[in-house]
């Protein structure tokens, strides 16, 4: 797998550079900032970018637009975004455009480094990986009467990991269960709200995203 | 000299004189209302009917001392409120015990010093005025007056005798106006100290009875932020004046008709009632309708000199009327309020450039800026604390952990695994305690999105039933929109933990130069305006020359309302 990273701050630039390189993923280029990247992302056409949101020379969100541009001109660029903090709106904005593998994750994410590692190559991949605290945000705004009432804890639980992009291997290894009893949690979750049963997980998180997303 | 061309043309000196001379039907009205209710509860104190003499006693003082604290506030720039409405207690004579606080007596004080000292200064200054008016234009009436002028030693008859009076008129006019100053400073503490509310009092009352905290002579700034004003409450304010008098007027009325029926000496009590009443109406017609001040050059001051001048003139006028009706002294007041106003308009006028506007604008900013530098120092404080408790001790632990982990590398193995695990947890709550204290600063989703995706980001984080509008076509400056965030933040948050609501509807627009904001639920109310959130809140939106709002009366529902300028 070859990655590009953009992030301003040297010590976390050669520290996620180390941790990749030291987990087989090869990092062709490591820069500071949005048009670098750019730049690096058609030199290198990589498989991935990770790119810190806020990037000079505003340190706004140069990171999100500038990685947003990179898959523009070279279409199924994977990304994924780290970010200090959060936001829904962010998300929202990162899924709007579904031309490759997307990723959401708080840098703190990073300290679990085999969850952190299985989510890079996840998004690598075409798929999805939502930090579990925009998950959150998500569930928040849902009301207290909504639908997710009818959903057991363990249901709501294996909601918000299909959210974060697991499959339902990952969602079983995390909740220390069999493939089998997630699959079933899932088949109910999807009829119970309603949702298409996909086969891909891929659509299956478009379409909890969604409808999470959704207005009522 | 020069000392007093400056008392000539400082605005203040004329403040502090229609201060003097408002004591006149000001402190008649008072005084004529409060004996009437207190000999009608003395009279009735064995009846039941002196309970609700009580409680309008109560709301009656509360309601004139809310006049005169704008009146103070406004004329003698001393920092007078009215004092609120007790918040309601459970209990009649508990309440009833309430709304005779320290506060009521206070006031009652008040109004009494403003009838037994006020009334006779008043007088004595509105004498000597009129002394000087008459020295000064005695070449035009003094060879008109059958008697000439009668001053006792002389009597001068002719144009040419009147003349030798004028220069006495134009020395005594200057020590006229450098008495001015003393004698309102005598009011200056007696309106700070007796005029203040009780601690812990609610705001209903002020919404109810009170006039608001802005000053009804407002220079250029306040201008803008006059139709912020609560107008509901300000005209209720009004109509409870209204319906007081009212009462009041029957009352004697009443009394007259069941007594003598004689010499209708009632009219004593409506007149100075009736010229308490004009004041007030005209200063409440001045906050809410801008054209009126704009046709008195713009000045709220010259507005309400003008008015104050005129409530007295009639009342001088009335008072002939109904006594002899003789010689129709009331001329003289009314040379010497010409001069009042006059010299108002002077100073407003020709003055030196908007003068007296930017002595109220810089009276305005050095509060503000106090405010704003005040909410700033506190801001840093919890900033430094929240740092030194939080991610600096965190960080600490973690460094021991990994200082522990280090030295047992060697003989354990599986202890070393537990001490990075808990070295990782210590390093992302930090992380989390300074994501939440880097939001609480400014929200990096305000900066990057604005207005609606920051409240937006809010509304979603929090349970509650959120409605929002937004309507803001164009990006006000960024202290305004972190202003208006904050204000929206700490509301929804009042209203998730204190108010219990469930609802919530945020509406923020942008109407011209000005960015309104308000959120409303439907929770209990009660919320403190003086609780150190909204304190702070109220300071940074007046730092940037916006009002904010707050009712939340018990029971609820709560609305907070800011109008922030985003010119």
């Amino acid at each position: 797998m070859r990655v590009v990273i953009a992030e301003d701050l040297a010590l976390l630039r050669d520290g996620l550079t180390r941790l990749l390189r030291d987990n087989e993923i090869s990092v062709v280029a490591a820069v500071p900032d949005g048009d670098s990247l750019v730049r690096e992302v058609e030199a290198h056409k990589p498989d991935l970018a990770v790119v810190d949101i806020r990037l000079p020379p505003g340190y706004r969100d140069e990171g999100l637009r500038a990685a947003l541009e990179a898959r523009r001109r070279v279409p199924g660029t994977a990304v994924l975004v780290v970010s200090q903090y959060v936001e829904q709106t962010y998300a929202q904005e990162l899924m709007a455009d579904r031309a490759g593998g997307i990723g959401y994750l708080l840098k703190d994410r990073i300290m679990h480094v085999a969850d952190f590692l299985e989510a890079v190559r996840r998004v690598a991949a075409g798929g999805t990986a939502l930090d579990p605290d925009v998950v959150a945000q998500l569930f928040a705004r849902r009301r207290r009467d909504g639908p997710l009432e009818r959903l057991t804890p363990r249901e709501r639980e294996v909601l918000g990991l299909m959210a974060e992009g697991r499959s339902n291997a990952g969602i079983a290894e995390a909740l220390v269960l069999t493939v089998g009893a997630v699959e079933k949690h899932v088949q109910s979750i999807l009829s119970k709200l309603d949702l298409p049963q996909s086969a891909t997980d891929h659509r299956r998180v478009l379409a909890v995203l969604a409808y999470l997303q959704r207005e009522d | 000299m020069d000392a007093l061309r400056r008392i000539a043309t400082d605005p203040a000196t004329y403040r502090r004189l229609a201060y003097l001379l408002s004591a006149l039907p000001l402190g008649t009205a008072w005084f004529v209302a409060l004996v009437t209710v207190w000999s009608l509860c003395l009279g009735l104190v064995a009846t039941p009917l002196v309970i609700p003499l009580l409680f309008g006693m109560a709301f009656m003082t509360r309601g004139f001392a809310a006049v005169e604290a704008e009146i103070a506030r406004s004329l003698l720039r001393v920092n007078a409120q009215a004092p609120r409405l007790p918040a309601p207690v459970a209990g009649f004579w508990a309440r009833l015990r309430s709304l005779f606080g320290p506060a009521f007596w206070r006031a009652q004080a008040y109004l009494m010093i403003r009838w037994f000292v006020g009334f006779p200064v008043s007088v004595a200054v509105l004498a000597v005025l009129g002394v000087v008016g008459g020295l000064i234009s005695a070449p035009i009436w003094v060879p008109f007056n059958h008697d000439g002028a009668q001053l006792g030693i002389w009597n001068p008859h002719t144009f040419v005798q009147a003349l030798a009076l004028v220069p006495v008129g134009v020395i005594l006019a200057p020590l006229t106006l450098m008495a001015i100053k003393p004698l309102a400073e005598l009011f200056v503490p007696l309106a700070s100290g007796l005029l203040r509310p009780e601690p812990g009092a609610g705001v209903a009352g002020a919404g109810r009875l009170g006039l608001g905290a802005q000053p009804l002579y407002g220079g250029a700034g306040p201008m803008a932020s006059q139709t912020l004003q609560p107008q509901p409450d300000r005209r209720r304010g009004l109509a409870a004046h209204a319906a007081v008098d009212g009462v009041v007027v029957s009352v004697l009325v009443l009394i007259w008709a069941l007594t003598s029926l004689g010499y209708f000496w009632p009219i004593w009590a409506v007149l100075p009632l009736a010229t308490a009443l004009g004041i007030h109406g005209w200063m409440v017609s001045l906050g809410e309708r801008p054209e009126i001040v704009r046709r008195f050059a713009g000045s709220r001051a010259l507005a309400g000199t003008a008015g104050v001048a005129a409530a007295i003139e009639l009342f001088c006028i009335a008072v002939w009327a109904v006594t002899s009706r003789g010689y129709f002294w009331p001329v003289w007041p009314l040379l010497g309020l010409a001069i009042v106003v006059a010299a108002v308009a002077v100073t407003v006028l020709v003055g030196s450039p908007r003068q007296a506007e930017m002595a109220e604008r810089i009276e305005t900013l050095e509060t503000t800026r106090a405010g704003a530098v005040d909410v700033q120092d506190n801001e840093l404080r919890r900033i430094e604390r929240d740092l030194h408790d939080g991610a600096q001790a965190r960080l600490v632990a973690l460094g021991m952990s990994l200082g522990m982990a280090e030295q047992k590398l060697a003989e354990d193995p599986e202890r070393v695994g537990q001490l990075l695990a808990e070295a990782r947890a210590g390093a992302e709550q930090a992380l989390r305690e300074l994501r939440d204290l880097a939001r609480g600063i400014h929200p990096p989703v305000l900066a990057d999105r604005g207005l609606e995706a920051a409240v937006a980001a809010l509304a979603n984080s929090t349970p509650l039933h959120v409605s929002l509008s937004v309507d803001v076509p164009q990006r006000p400056a960024a202290p305004v929109e972190s202003a208006a965030y904050f204000v929206a933040a700490e509301a929804l948050a009042n209203a998730a933990k204190h108010a219990r609501a469930d609802w919530l509807d945020i509406r923020i627009a942008r109407i011209g130069n000005t960015l309104e904001l308000e959120v409303k639920d439907d929770g209990v109310g009660g919320a403190d305006p003086n609780g150190s959130g909204l304190i702070g809140l109220r300071r940074r939106v007046e730092a940037l020359d916006g009002t904010l709002q707050i009712t939340s009366p018990q029971g609820g529902p709560t609305t907070v309302y800011a109008e922030l300028p985003c010119a």
